[in-house]
């Protein structure tokens, strides 16, 4: 047992100021007292808890900038810089010690040159920002209609037949198919891409989102809540939402790489965009591959399209086992 | 559950149709009908008036539009006896404009027109192109005269689906043959008429053979009903997408054949597939006169690989198998070793496998794979069980990594659940809670997947086969997409609705077997 007193006579008060009486209030003690507590405050503190969401925040930040702030930077322009060596056939698949010291120890040349004797690092991180920025706008447009088509989905059970058919004849129609046609139709830019990405790519969300709303809407408290009289639009925003918040990051955390992938997939078998991103240059040295002595051409884009999606995923995860209020105890 | 199953095969069978009719509205109407010249080398080759008309033809094939030339319809009116000989001699060759027609041409091209026009065609009569001022015509520049309509999606959609399966009957051929009708013999002559091996024959039909044994499996085979998911024109022209898909690749397979004269030969040819073409004995070469006896003659070859959807099938179902095997395994210790050493060493395959794109890791498997050894592309011509050995570990790595994942998932909802906790301050013992009760609920989701991956090996896969240079179907949407192949791609989209529209059903239908809780019949959900 702790054996320490407190002396009296240390606190330097007066008996009476030691013995007053305490008024009690009966409407005082009926309040319950709680620590404040903030959602998103909760969020972070937990999310930063962890040491290893730090390290991988910190590798998301370089990756980003090499992404976005890089290719600015050195000035990348896709329609000139793939070819200034286009001439020069010393200076075409050379792997990264002979490329630097053909052409000095600087950044661009760490990890050789291309088919056309063009950096493949530049290539790289400017067809990331492509592929990136692909991934990031298909990802919000697809959530945003995702989610509230299938909050209205899940609610309403005339539009759960409806659209319950609609999802079956929409999940049949092959995708490759969808986008190629689009593609066709359009020119193979960037913006079509993303319609072609975003014109169906919402109905999996939808329903998805359908399927939580649909477990969450029939529990107990919000039976009891309806009872209650609470509107719908306030059951809605105020009891099933917050529950979702997790879903909703998880499952953005897993959308945004799975476009990469789609994108560098969707190169491989042709159908990709115009533009140099991270697919489109997967594809084009795949034939590199195959020759001994230039692999790196083709594993190098490979690898950081991995690192990009496995990173995002991963932070995604985390972000949203975090926003699980479950987990804020 | 009948009413309901019957609902539901009936609903699917609507969602297959309106999905084809999606896909036909994509591909005739929404898609630039000149793209189908994009990489074909005729096209640029032939001029002028001639141009046109290669066109027309070439739309007709792919099936956007009804062409007729003046030629056809007067061949017709000549074969149905409305004209004679003599008149179709007479009015035949059309001159360079409209005007210089003779009478007797002008009289029937004023026929045709109206004829046609009044069935909602569109007449289109090119005018003769002359080489500067002399008389002969250019590169061809000769006077066209022809009648075109487009066909609607709608009608297109109608006549595919009544076209999709085919029965044939002893008045198919609609020569002038005698004895029409079947027989049935217990000694098969393509094998010489000394062994045993029931057939039925047909005379009048469409093939030869109606039913046949064999010894490939199923050892026992059929022609009397046939799919026809649409002809194909670009990628194998005027094959069958199903009969690309199942036919037999590769080498050809020698054997001892007795061919319908007598003739005892080593060949490769497939009597059992012979079809009927009209006039092609009396029309043939010396080969097919020492060989056959009646029009009988188009016969396909016996190839030693397996067919397209045999390797894919292989290869998906091996998979499918393996994924199971290794996944439910391993998804139930990660459960019951959670937060433990184990379980974060699966969680990081999983966090692998789903971030990373699958063309990555599969040529890092590949890569791996020919470190070790292993052949890294397929050959048909020397078959070994190796070969096999990373298309399969390719395949299943993904699925493996989505079962462990829902599987760990699902245990661990079970765990935390109130009725475990009861059963355990019930008594029971760990092991009994496990297999009773957590397992039991915990695979029923799983189990609802099987017939969908059972199903989904059929469809091959993209980027394994194409790495792996397998010859299976995964690559024949993409194939058919890049060549402009309408009837192959909506074959293939017909196919897959299917499979995952049945899928599902017989998934469901498993699940309600299994989990006598799972009723369908229940109104109130």
């Amino acid at each position: 047992m702790n054996e320490k007193k407190i002396d009296l006579s240390d606190l330097n008060m007066t008996d009476e100021e030691l013995f007053a009486p305490v008024n009690h209030d009966d409407l005082e003690s009926e309040k319950i007292t709680a620590p404040r507590y903030s959602y998103w405050h909760s969020v972070f503190r937990v999310f930063f808890k962890k040491k290893i969401n730090i390290v991988l925040l910190a590798v998301l930040a370089v990756l980003l900038v090499f992404t976005y702030v890089y290719p600015a930077i050195i000035g990348y322009d896709a329609a000139v810089d793939p070819y200034i060596n286009l001439m020069d056939s010393t200076a075409k698949h050379l792997n990264p010690q002979t490329a630097m010291a053909k052409f000095g120890s600087n950044i661009h040349w760490i990890l050789g040159s291309g088919a056309s004797g063009q950096s493949t690092f530049d290539a790289i991180w400017y067809g990331s920002s492509i592929s990136v920025s692909l991934a990031l706008i298909c990802a919000l447009i697809n959530m945003t209609i995702g989610v509230i088509v299938g909050a209205v989905w899940g609610f309403s059970k005339k539009v759960d037949v409806f659209m319950t058919e609609v999802y079956n004849v929409i999940a049949n129609i092959p995708y490759i198919l969808l986008i190629s046609v689009i593609v066709l139709i359009m020119s193979a830019s960037f913006w079509t891409m993303v319609f072609a990405l975003t014109v169906t790519g919402w109905i999996g969300i939808a329903y998805f989102i359908r399927t939580q709303v649909i477990i969450i809407r029939d529990r107990e408290y919000n039976l009891a809540s309806r009872c209650l009289g609470t509107p719908i639009t306030r059951i809605a925003s105020k009891n099933i939402l917050p529950f979702m918040t997790s879903v909703i990051v998880t499952l953005a955390a897993a959308e945004i790489p799975s476009y990469i992938s789609y994108e560098v997939f969707l190169s491989y078998i042709g159908m990709g965009l115009s533009d140099m991103s991270l697919g489109k240059l997967i594809e084009a040295s795949q034939n590199a591959m195959q020759t001994p002595g230039w692999e790196i051409e083709f594993w190098s884009p490979v690898a950081v399209a991995s690192i990009i999606t496995i990173v995002l995923y991963v932070v995604g995860q985390n972000l949203g086992d975090a926003s699980d209020p479950r987990t804020h105890m | 559950m009948t009413k309901y199953l019957i609902n539901r095969i009936l609903r699917g069978i609507c969602s297959i149709v309106i999905v084809v009719g999606i896909v036909m509205v994509m591909v005739y109407s929404a898609l630039d009908r000149n793209l189908i010249f994009a990489a074909d080398s005729m096209y640029s080759h032939v001029k002028s008036n001639a141009k046109e008309v290669y066109m027309m033809q070439q739309w007709e094939r792919y099936g956007y539009v009804d062409y007729v030339p003046y030629a056809d319809y007067m061949r017709e009116l000549v074969r149905d006896e409305e004209i004679t000989q003599e008149q179709y001699n007479a009015a035949i060759s059309f001159a360079n404009k409209a005007e210089q027609d003779s009478e007797s041409v002008a009289e029937f091209v004023k026929r045709f027109t109206e004829e046609y026009e009044s069935k909602g065609y569109k007449v289109v009569r090119l005018d003769g192109k002359m080489k500067g001022k002399t008389k002969k015509y250019q590169d061809g520049g000769e006077p066209r005269l022809y009648a075109y309509k487009d066909i609607p999606v709608l009608m297109r959609l109608v006549n595919y689906f009544k076209d999709l399966i085919s029965v044939d009957n002893i008045h198919n051929v609609e020569d002038d043959i005698e004895n029409r009708g079947i027989t049935f013999t217990l000694y098969d002559p393509a094998y010489g008429g000394e062994k045993f091996s029931p057939a039925v024959m047909g005379n009048g039909t469409h093939y030869k053979y109606l039913f046949y044994c064999n010894d490939s499996f199923p050892y026992i085979h059929q022609n009397l009903v046939k799919i026809n998911l649409g002809l194909s024109y670009s990628i194998r022209q005027g094959i069958d997408v199903f009969q690309t898909m199942t036919e037999s690749q590769g080498s050809y397979a020698y054997s001892t054949v007795t061919y319908p004269s007598g003739v005892v030969a080593e060949a490769a040819d497939d009597l059992h597939s012979a079809t009927y073409v009209s006039g092609s004995f009396a029309g043939g070469g010396p080969v097919v006169k020492a060989n056959f006896v009646d029009d009988y003659t188009n016969i396909s070859t016996n190839k030693n690989g397996m067919s397209k959807i045999g390797y894919s099938f292989t290869i998906g179902i091996i998979a499918v198998f393996l994924s199971y095997l290794v996944a439910v395994p391993l998804g139930i210790v990660m459960a019951l070793r959670k937060d433990k050493l184990l379980d974060h060493i699966g969680t990081f395959y999983i966090v692998f496998i789903t971030a990373v794109p699958s063309l990555a890791y599969i040529f890092l498997f590949k890569s791996l794979g020919g470190k070790f050894g292993l052949p890294t592309t397929f050959d048909m011509e020397n078959p070994t069980w190796l070969m096999y050995v990373l298309p399969i570990i390719s395949l299943s790595l993904p699925s493996i990594a989505g079962l462990m994942k829902w599987l760990r998932r699902y245990m661990i909802d079970q765990m935390n659940s109130d009725y475990v906790k009861f059963a355990r301050s019930g008594g029971l013992s760990e092991g009994e809670i496990f297999r009773k009760h957590i397992l039991k609920n915990a695979i029923i989701p799983i189990i609802h997947d099987i017939p969908g991956s059972v199903l989904g090996a059929l469809t091959g896969a993209i980027i394994t086969e194409r790495v792996y240079v397998v010859p299976g179907v995964g690559n024949m949407l993409t194939r058919a997409i890049n060549a402009y192949d309408n009837g192959v791609i909506i074959g293939m989209v017909l196919f897959y609705a299917v499979l995952t529209v049945t899928s599902v059903i017989l998934g469901d239908v498993l699940m309600s077997v299994l989990d006598p809780r799972i009723s369908f019949t229940a109104k109130a959900r």
